[in-house]
């Protein structure tokens, strides 16, 4: 087949809505980069000036720039693959163009590439294709489920084996309520949000339905780049219409009429998936019509998870976080009444609608509501995605369920909320359970609940450089705490510059993290510090250690 | 003063009155509080970045940048605390920690010096959280106007919304992220081959001299101390007040007033940068009149009765109406002024023009 013209590709995508990112990675697929007479070509058509797309262009990690490509090797190098010694793959395929990318949610696997579009794998120092990821092992624990509940009867991901397991029920009942029943239906059920902010769904909703202006907006934020973090993944893998089904759920209680999902990146399969779910929803008239889901595709920049920049991001403007209030709910995607709900918040949406709100609700433990995906993985055994109560107690999870750590080895540290929790000790550990208040009383947080896991043999001073330098990257460079003081806490963490004294180096990274906390513009700069802070507090041995190694030099 | 009808906040214990939709920012600079800040410009939409005007809000557990905040009816806020003094000085102290120098030569530009007069408030402490550096220096771009000396880039990003919000130009824009983020043109080239039209409002507004003022720095070796004259510009009939900035009696360079009424701190290519000729060589410094084909020098009388005899030749063989004069955008206005007193009042004409009416 003949490749697609400037002209047929500018004329597909034009009008549609946001329609910057599709150009670009229809250019991108065509080109294998993002030419300069590609770029020309968009900034006419969409009339943004030329610098302005650059600059834009520029924010991504995958688009590759003239001279680049595509299709070399990007190998993930997030905390559990730089275990497993992903840096000195990228080292030694270096000759292959090969370059690095950030955690891309596969930590359950072994280490992952992505060769243009193809998720691949090592076989050996070869890549190969890589495996379809995983589907959820049976709840361990044997306990009710409530996203994973269906999502390993057959042919789940076909409208014919979705709705003979019990799927269409939470949007038939839907249509039946009147939205402010719909929405007090939800509240009953205590849903919150699942993307790691925890902000109750049902208030979110009303805020959008009473908000000003009629086109009213629902976003899924399937822009999963927490490290550590691969839940997502596994839900629109193997459940796709139980998102969609969510989102039209999302569309009659907020009134709106647009949707989109905005799917990482690194994703490229799954792309594949929601895009033939989508079709089937459209010609199963669960979508379309009334309320139609526009499937979008970031670009690789974690802070588009972040959903002002997400908003940005689809707009097609420079992705840094708006300033708020106004919040999204009032004035999101081009300053319309907005929903951004995370994938794991809408797939459970159908469930409650289906089997009611007391039966959500009871699912949780310890006065706990509903159920939560925590995404395991690092030194354990049966790493993978697990659907626990909320409360459920982390030890169990981590020795029981997923068959604890290997042989001979004790647990030494988890990060919590992927890498923006920090790490919680072994003493934590023990006590903690998985639920906001127990986990915010040890100074972390459970946030989208992605765990790693490191036994006594990793160096957790080296596992916080790694995480700081992630934050470093991935620091938009809006506000200045967090651009200078993720790459300055980055530094210390790796002993490159800084202090010598340990007295001094200690004090400087407090004043950073301090300010970094009460200061930092969003939830990125915010939360980076802890990974510094929790480090100090729980290991200050291993520090001294690497002082003593230094000064032994 | 006067009782007020309108919605007060708190102000570090004070009550004090705000029009609906004012930021605290400014209210606290109104009420005379020094709340600091680096991307703060007032042409221009409130950007949050730099966090230095960071206050307290009762009821909010973080503080809030009271630039992008707006004030609500009863807000308790206070803009200095011991602990946002020290989030200001650990900010500034980081910021020092990325440029090559912080005090720079103040005609690198008008608010070149912001940076400085922060960090000797905040007595920074040398060499505190020292590392690497983020910017790279464009000295390849050898256009005559702006230098571009990134070395000394904060990221405020004022250059980029200056462009884009005042002058519309959009030339220069935010590339890549995090500590690596650079102000670049399209493709990363230099600023002739951009959209750039040299306004020099990125120079102005700059507050670091990481953009700065090429044609005034020139002069930096200059031992007399600069001075500034309010003037308007000559060049156009807009009105924008400039401050002409003097080294003794060498006009050195030329800067927009940013309270200019008619232009707000803008300034085009020639108001900015085409002063030259004021004080250039080439400069006539007598009156020539033509004698056999030749301009020689003449006294004053000599050169005005020629004139007035030219004149006089022109109206005797077709009439005043056949008089036109157009003053230069190069002469000054009392010149200007006088030339179109002659047109009118002294040959009862409106045909008077200037070389550049834009």
């Amino acid at each position: 087949m003949a490749l697609a013209t400037d002209d047929q590709i500018l004329a597909r995508y034009r009008d549609a809505e946001a329609p910057l990112l599709p150009l670009l990675h229809a250019f991108h697929e065509r080109d294998h980069c993002l030419t300069s007479s590609a770029l020309r070509a968009v900034a006419t058509a969409l009339r943004i000036p030329l610098a302005d797309l650059w600059g834009t262009v520029s924010f991504y990690h995958h688009f590759a720039r003239e001279g680049e490509t595509r299709s070399a090797p990007r190998i993930c190098t997030g905390p559990i693959c730089s275990l497993r010694g992903a840096h000195e793959r990228v080292a030694a395929m270096a000759g292959e163009g090969a370059t690095a990318m950030p955690c891309s949610g596969r930590c359950d696997q072994p280490i992952p590439a992505l060769v243009g579009d193809r998720s691949m794998t090592f076989a050996g120092s070869r890549l190969v294709p890589a495996p379809r990821s995983p589907l959820p092992a049976p709840n361990p624990g044997g306990l009710e489920e409530c996203v994973f509940a269906g999502i390993r009867a057959p042919d789940r991901g076909t409208m014919a084996g979705y709705l003979a397991s019990g799927g269409g029920r939470g949007l038939e009942r839907a249509r039946g309520l009147e939205p402010a029943a719909l929405l007090d239906e939800l509240e009953a059920a205590g849903l919150a949000g699942r993307g790691g902010a925890g902000f109750p769904t049902a208030r979110k909703w009303r805020a959008v339905r009473e908000a000003a202006g009629e086109a009213k907006v629902v976003v899924c934020n399937a822009d999963e780049g927490e490290p550590g973090c691969f839940k997502d993944r596994a839900l629109m893998d193997h459940d796709p219409l139980a998102l969609i089904e969510g989102m039209a759920i999302a569309a009659l209680a907020t009134g709106a009429t647009l949707g989109f999902i905005y799917l990482r990146y690194e994703y490229p399969e799954t792309l594949d998936v929601l895009d033939r779910a989508l079709t089937e929803a459209r010609a199963a008239g669960m979508i379309g019509g009334a309320f139609e889901i526009h499937l979008r595709r970031g670009a690789g920049a974690y802070i588009c998870g972040e959903e002002t920049s997400l908003l940005n991001s689809l707009e097609g403007k420079h992705p840094f976080p708006r300033n708020r209030p106004p919040f999204p709910v009032t004035h999101g995607y081009r300053d319309r009444p907005t929903a951004v709900n995370n994938v794991e918040t809408l797939c459970s949406v159908a469930p409650i609608l289906a089997r009611g709100a007391a039966w959500y609700r009871g699912l949780g433990l310890g006065g706990q509501a509903g159920t939560k995906v925590i995404s395991l993985s690092g030194d354990v055994l049966r790493p993978g995605n697990y659907e626990v109560p909320l409360g459920f107690p982390l030890a169990r999870l981590i020795h029981d369920w997923a068959g604890g750590l290997p042989a001979g080895r004790t647990l030494q540290a988890v990060t919590m909320a992927g890498l923006s929790g920090g790490f919680l000790g072994a003493e934590d550990v023990a006590e903690v359970t998985l639920d906001e208040p127990s986990i915010r009383a040890r100074g972390s947080f459970l946030g989208a609940g992605g765990i790693m896991v490191f036994d006594s043999s990793r160096d957790m001073v080296a596992v916080a450089r790694e995480a700081m330098a992630f934050f470093a990257h991935e620091s938009c460079g809006k506000c200045f705490p967090c651009r200078i003081g993720s790459q300055r806490l980055t530094e210390r963490l790796g002993f490159e510059s800084g202090p010598t004294d340990q007295v001094e180096w200690r004090r400087e990274i407090d004043e950073i993290a301090r300010t970094m906390k009460a200061t930092s513009a969003c939830g990125l700069g915010i939360a980076a510090p802890l990974v510094a802070e929790s480090l100090i507090r729980l290991f200050p041995g291993a520090v001294t250690e690497k002082f003593q190694e230094r000064e032994a030099r | 003063m006067s009782t007020t009808e309108g919605p007060t906040i708190e102000l570090d214990g004070e009550v004090v009155a705000y029009e609906p939709g004012e930021t605290l920012y400014q209210i606290a600079t109104r009420a005379r509080r020094e709340v600091p800040t680096l991307c703060y410009d007032p042409r221009l939409e409130a950007f949050g970045g730099c966090r230095l005007c960071v206050v307290e809000v009762e009821g909010i557990r973080n503080p809030v940048a009271s630039c992008t905040t707006q004030a609500t009816p009863g807000m308790k806020v206070r803009s200095s605390t011991p602990a946002l003094e020290g989030h200001r000085r650990t900010i500034l102290e980081l910021v020092a920690s990325e440029n090559r120098q912080i005090e720079v030569d103040p005609l690198s530009g008008h608010s070149s010096g912001e940076f400085a007069a922060l960090a000797r408030r905040y007595e920074l402490r040398p060499g505190r959280f020292a590392g690497r550096k983020s910017g790279a220096s464009r000295h390849d771009d050898d256009n005559p106007f702006i230098l571009r000396d990134y070395d000394q880039c904060i990221s405020c990003y004022r250059c980029v919304r200056v462009c884009a919000e005042r002058e519309g130009d959009y030339a220069i824009s935010v590339v890549n992220r995090g500590f690596a983020t650079q102000i670049s043109t399209e493709f990363g080239g230099l600023l002739k081959d951009s959209a750039c039209t040299f306004c020099g409002q990125c120079v102005q507004t700059c507050p670091t001299g990481a953009l700065a003022d090429r044609k005034a720095l020139r002069a930096v070796d200059l031992p007399e101390p600069i001075a500034k004259t309010r003037s308007v510009c000559t060049y156009c009939g807009v009105g924008c007040s400039v401050d002409i900035v003097t080294k003794g009696e060498r006009v050195v360079g030329v800067q927009p007033a940013m309270d200019g009424p008619a232009n707000l701190g803008a300034l085009c290519i020639k108001g900015q940068f085409a002063f030259d000729f004021v004080q250039h060589d080439d400069r006539l410094k007598t009156p020539l009149v033509r004698r056999d084909g030749e301009l020689v020098p003449a006294s004053w009388d000599e050169a005005l009765d020629r004139a007035a005899a030219g004149f006089r030749a022109v109206v005797d063989q077709h009439g005043p109406e056949a008089l036109y004069a157009i003053a230069s955008g190069r002469a000054p206005h009392e010149a200007s002024y006088a030339l179109q007193k002659l047109m009118r009042a002294g040959w009862g004409l409106n045909h008077i023009d200037n070389c550049s009416r834009a």
